[in-house]
């Protein structure tokens, strides 16, 4: 499905939450919507199902969405960020939402399974005393089986554990490469596994839309540990610009194209003094020279 | 999914909302205990506006109920849809292929029928556990009067909550608001507009027709038209109206003016939600 944004404006009283966002989803674009809290992102996506008024224009394949929004919502998924806290069991809650997209209890109870929970085990227990992540996964569940044309993903795994996580990569990324997706996320391994596409929104405006790969040059940092034993080990960590903290492990941050170089040195330097190291990607909120570039 | 099944969908989902909060059974037990309550006190050998036995016993539970009932609505529909715009499962369940009039109306199925099954439930239990322990006839005619005039009150004050709930966003200030309309409802009653009327020197007609667009005021006097009007049961307005439209006209404007504002509220929140941002 192509989603085209023209101008689209939002105002809360005084608070304009969206202002003049422009910008297009093109069919089986995978993109990246992120911003700071209060940005406009949970406004926007709002806007796209349909739940908010708005100024502008958005189509869909070239259509306005109309007022009757029943067809296009079945042809939409979304999975929030926070699942409500419904009294129905989740037998009801799966069956209804089945009913209405016309999905089979099986289909939703497979990628279910995938992402760790067991559906058949779960129905008769009401949806709100499930744990966030279990509520989070059923509705990612739902959405996935839903053969929708466009999802809405707000956060997807933010209450998921690590496996679960990647199984839901995993179905996203087996998804048929004409569904259109917009993903809000502040993750790095979500935007590097997912999306192709990053659009910033800041305070309700579009501040830098692009290719995910160069959002991620600017905005990448990986932050390199390391426990090494001995004053020569020290000595040259310190000339590394690593920074020894209370537990005596030694860290840097750099961006992320440096890397596995900076790895592949410490390992030939600290042969034999190394006892541990660790790297992992964090976001820079702050891109080099401040800004964002557009 | 046609319309039906979709309100048939949202029906179910708010049913469980409503078992959980236990409202059916809350409503089941304040109608018991009141009626027992009037049952066991209101049979003796007296009578109330020419009512003895287990119709007096009938007439004093309806009485309290009129003031009862409207707080029960409000309390029950004050705060339906902008909970669940707050909470997420409007936006939820909206997400899927469910139109907006789909939900309004199945919520609000939903919430009547909550409140008024035990109410024609509790109603002819009482009565027949009354007649049966106490060995009184029913009186069938009060009876369904007063079940007819009750359901219309039920109905009018529910429909006003779920315009609360939709058209007031904040759940303290549609709370507070609910609390101001039951407290108007029953204090406005033409004894009440007298109180008013000599104070600020305010003109009979128009104290005459604030008593009877207050849904309390006109259900109390439908359920008194059983009896003889007299001024001092009836009130000015009833005693005017009861000799001018008759006991029959008072009854059937007791349930038709609630019925119709409640028609009336319930529709205008059906277009606000229709038209309104949803979160």
């Amino acid at each position: 499905m192509r989603v085209e944004l023209a101008n689209v404006g939002k105002r809360f009283g005084r608070v304009e939450a969206l202002r003049g966002v422009t910008f297009e989803l093109p069919a089986g674009s995978r993109t990246a919507l992120i911003g700071p809290n209060g940005s406009g992102k949970s406004t926007l996506v709002r806007a796209l199902l349909g739940m908010l008024r708005t100024g502008g224009e958005v189509r869909f394949d070239g259509a306005p969405a109309g007022d009757d929004r029943r067809e296009l919502a079945r042809r939409i998924a979304y999975v929030p960020q926070i699942a409500p806290r419904l009294a129905a069991p989740v037998r009801d809650v799966v069956r209804a939402v089945a009913g209405l997209r016309g999905v089979a209890w099986h289909t939703i109870a497979a990628v279910a399974a995938d992402l760790g929970v067991d559906l058949d085990q779960l129905a008769a227990r009401p949806f709100r005393a499930l744990s966030g992540g279990q509520r989070q996964k059923v509705l990612a569940a739902l959405a996935l089986a839903s053969s929708a044309e466009l999802l809405l993903l707000d956060e997807p795994t933010a209450s998921m554990d690590p496996r679960s996580r990647s199984a839901f990569f995993a179905r996203v990324e087996a998804l048929p490469s004409s569904v259109t997706i917009l993903l809000c996320s502040h993750r790095l391994d979500e935007i590097r596994r997912l999306v192709d596409r990053v659009v910033v929104l800041t305070e309700g405006q579009v501040a830098w839309q692009g290719a995910a790969g160069a959002y991620l040059d600017d905005h990448a940092e990986a932050i390199v540990e390391v426990d090494a034993a001995g004053e020569p080990a020290a000595v040259w960590l310190r000339e590394q610009g690593f920074v020894q903290g209370a537990t005596g492990w030694w860290s840097r941050a750099l961006p992320v194209a440096q890397r596995a170089r900076l790895l592949g040195e410490i390992t030939h330097r600290l042969d034999g003094t190394l006892r541990d190291v660790i790297a992992r990607d964090v976001e820079r909120l702050q891109p080099p020279g401040g800004g964002t570039a557009s | 999914m046609t319309l039906r099944a979709q309100i048939a969908v949202v029906a179910r989902l708010d049913l469980a909302e409503v078992l959980r909060s236990r409202w059916l059974v809350f409503c089941l037990i304040v109608h018991a205990v009141l009626a027992a309550m009037f049952v066991l006190v209101g049979l003796r050998e007296s009578g109330v506006v020419g009512f003895t036995g287990m119709g007096r016993a009938l007439m004093s539970w309806s009485h309290a109920l009129l003031f009862l009932l409207p707080l029960l609505a409000l309390s029950a529909t004050g705060q339906v849809v902008n909970t669940a715009r707050d909470d997420g499962s409007l936006e939820l369940l909206l997400a899927n292929p469910v139109s907006r009039a789909g939900y309004f109306v199945g919520t609000s199925l939903v919430r009547m029928a909550a409140l008024v099954l035990p109410l024609l439930v509790a109603m002819p239990a009482v009565a027949l556990v009354g007649a049966g322990a106490f060995g009184q006839e029913v009186p069938w005619g009060f009876l369904l009067r007063g079940v007819a005039v009750s359901t219309a009150l039920l109905l009018c004050f529910t429909a006003i909550g779920l315009w609360v709930s939709t058209l007031v966003r904040n759940q303290a200030k549609a709370l507070m608001l609910t609390i101001l309309l039951w407290a108007a409802g029953v204090a406005l009653i033409d004894f009440g507009l007298i109180g008013l009327m000599l104070q600020w020197e305010l003109p009979p007609q128009a104290v005459f027709a604030l008593a009877l667009l207050n849904p309390v005021q006109c259900a109390r006097l439908a359920l008194l038209s059983a009896a003889q009007p007299e001024l001092s049961t009836f009130g000015p307005v009833g005693f005017y109206l009861a000799n001018h439209i008759g006991p029959d006209g008072l009854f059937w404007l007791g349930i038709g003016w609630p019925l119709l504002l409640g028609l009336t509220a319930w529709v205008w929140s059906l277009g606000a939600f229709r038209r309104r941002d949803l979160v």
